[in-house]
């Protein structure tokens, strides 16, 4: 047993030592040597191996292929996206640019950080970055280029905080574009995307606003100069208030789009802002300006027409009269435009005029063609 | 062992040669899992000492023939790691996964210590860098995919033979 057991090690080491031995010779050949060696075996024996992980690699280039194809897809579409939100931003600066031209003096640009609570579900209030020492102050208008967006709560001085029109104790005195209706301007009480909307309140009741109709700041109250657009009406709310009327307005400014304001100063709420934001104003003044312009120029027709009609007319009269004068043998005085007008008739038959013996008065006139005359000449 | 036994582990020995060449190229992990390592000490512990180091041998010129790595060292590596395996079959069959685990690592990190020494494969700094930090972490991969491996194919290997 023993025997056995001393031989089977022998076997083994001796098998190890010529596993061992071969593995050195062939660690030892020469490239030229070993290759056709593992060649014949990869054409052999693992032919079936070589061709597992062949597919696999192949699997694996597909897989990397695909992936870089996804990432080179994914890094154009953010890309796409990224020039997307660089257009919208260019064009929000553009308009500030040119909100700023029009305003040309009066204003202090800020960038508007949102910080809405996470509790809130409206945005009531924005962080500008601008504060005192820049010159905002309290009750300052914030307005961007689509119109109003709130105004200044507290100015700290390299900041300040800004309450927008979603908040409620934002109020602004408002009027239609054709200042035919005035009104003030709340927050509406809603939810959703209806919490972004504004009540015109406290319009009388003769006046209807149609669907559509921009309103704009009154300028009354002070806080904001008059036409900064705040936005159009919807539709009117019914409410228990039989005197006033009160409409639902879209505003102007979607808070969330806004990303740069200006802030008009207390020097320039005092002088106005002009029509800056007065598009619709402009029209609706043009429009009446057109109304008007076409009234008087009807105007001038008809009174042209009415001294047309008189002149016929009086010519009319001058030439009956004439004619009559002459077949009584009445002295022809010539007739001015000013004494066809002025009638005075009395007051020539207040003064007796002796009939003069004229020469010429007995004759008919060369001059004239009018038959009643000529048949009357030999007297 | 029996025939049943025999079958049952070339079975297990060819999954896992051909999970070697088809899930490692697919993952390619910089270290890799070396289900070799695991087919060879599987089929070791079921061999004499003399017949491990045959099957190692094999197994490494497998290996080799398909690798670009120097023709033989893989061959060398794994008969020294079939015959040590097979040798210390007593520990290798402990019903001790943790243990089967260490055996794993250990024989993997040996693999790779021959294999590199002998293929001469890098310079000094690098060769260091692969045999105290590379090698260890493939000998840990292969030795956790190895556990794996050996849990979910224990109802295919329930002969055991001491």
């Amino acid at each position: 047993m023993a025997t056995a057991a001393r031989y089977g090690s022998r076997v083994d080491a001796g098998l190890l030592v010529g596993c061992v031995v071969l593995s050195l010779i062939a660690v030892v050949l020469k490239d030229e040597d070993r290759e056709p060696v593992a060649s014949a075996l990869r054409r052999s024996i693992v032919a079936p191996l070589v061709g597992l992980q062949r597919g696999a690699e192949r699997w694996r280039s597909a897989w990397v292929a695909s992936e870089q194809r996804q990432l080179a897809s994914d890094s154009v579409a953010i890309r796409a996206i990224k020039e997307q939100a660089l257009q919208v931003e260019n064009e929000q600066l553009r308009k500030i640019v040119g909100l700023g031209s029009r305003l040309e003096w009066g204003f202090i640009p800020a960038e508007a950080v949102h910080s809405a609570a996470p509790s809130e579900d409206v945005v009531t209030n924005m962080t500008l970055t601008a504060g005192s020492v820049a010159g905002v102050q309290r009750y300052n208008p914030v307005v961007a280029p689509e119109g109003l967006v709130g105004v200044v709560q507290t100015a700290d001085p390299t900041m300040s905080v800004a309450i927008l029109y979603t908040s409620p104790d934002f109020r602004a005195s408002a009027m239609s574009a054709d200042a035919g209706a005035f009104g003030i301007v709340y927050p509406h009480t809603g939810r959703g995307s209806a919490a972004y909307m504004l009540e015109l309140r406290g319009v009388s009741t003769r006046v209807q606003l149609k669907p559509g109709t921009q309103v704009y700041t009154s300028g009354l109250g002070g806080t904001f100069p008059r036409g900064i657009a705040i936005g159009s009406v919807v539709s009117e709310l019914k409410t228990t208030e039989p005197w006033t009327r009160t409409y639902l307005l879209r505003p102007a400014v979607s808070p969330s789009r806004v990303t740069t304001v200006l802030v008009l100063t207390a020097q320039r709420v005092t002088q106005g802002t002009g029509n800056v934001w007065g598009g619709a104003v402009n029209a609706d003044s043009a429009t009446r300006r057109i109304v008007a312009a076409n009234d008087s120029i009807a105007r001038q027709a008809a009174l042209i027409e009415a001294q047309a009609r008189r002149a016929a007319l009086d010519s009319v009269r001058r030439a009956t009269i004439d004619s009559v004068r002459r077949s009584l043998g009445a002295v022809v005085t010539p007739v001015t435009p000013e004494s066809t007008t002025v009638r005075a008739p009395a007051a020539a038959s207040t003064t007796p005029r002796t009939p003069v013996q004229r020469r010429d008065t007995t004759r008919a006139r060369r001059d004239s063609t009018r038959p009643d005359t000529t048949r009357k000449s030999p007297t | 062992m029996n025939w049943t036994g025999a079958v049952r582990t070339m079975l297990v020995c060819a999954i896992l040669i051909v999970l070697h060449y088809t899930l490692r190229p697919l993952l390619a992990w910089r270290a890799s899992i070396d289900f070799l390592i695991v087919a060879l000490l599987l089929g070791s512990v079921r061999l004499r000492p003399g017949a491990a180091a045959v099957y190692g041998f094999l197994l490494g010129l497998v290996a080799d023939s398909i690798a670009v790595s120097p023709f033989g060292a893989a061959a060398l590596a794994m008969s020294i790691v079939g015959f040590g395996a097979s040798w210390l079959k007593a520990v290798f069959f402990a019903d001790n996964l943790a243990l089967n685990g260490f055996f794993l690592f250990l024989a993997k990190w040996i693999f790779d210590l021959i294999f590199l020494i002998v293929g001469h494969r890098a310079v000094d700094p690098e060769l260091a860098m692969q045999i105290f930090v590379w090698s260890p972490l493939a000998a840990a991969v292969t030795a956790v995919a190895g556990v794996i491996a050996l849990s979910l194919l224990k109802p295919l290997m329930e002969v055991r033979t001491a």
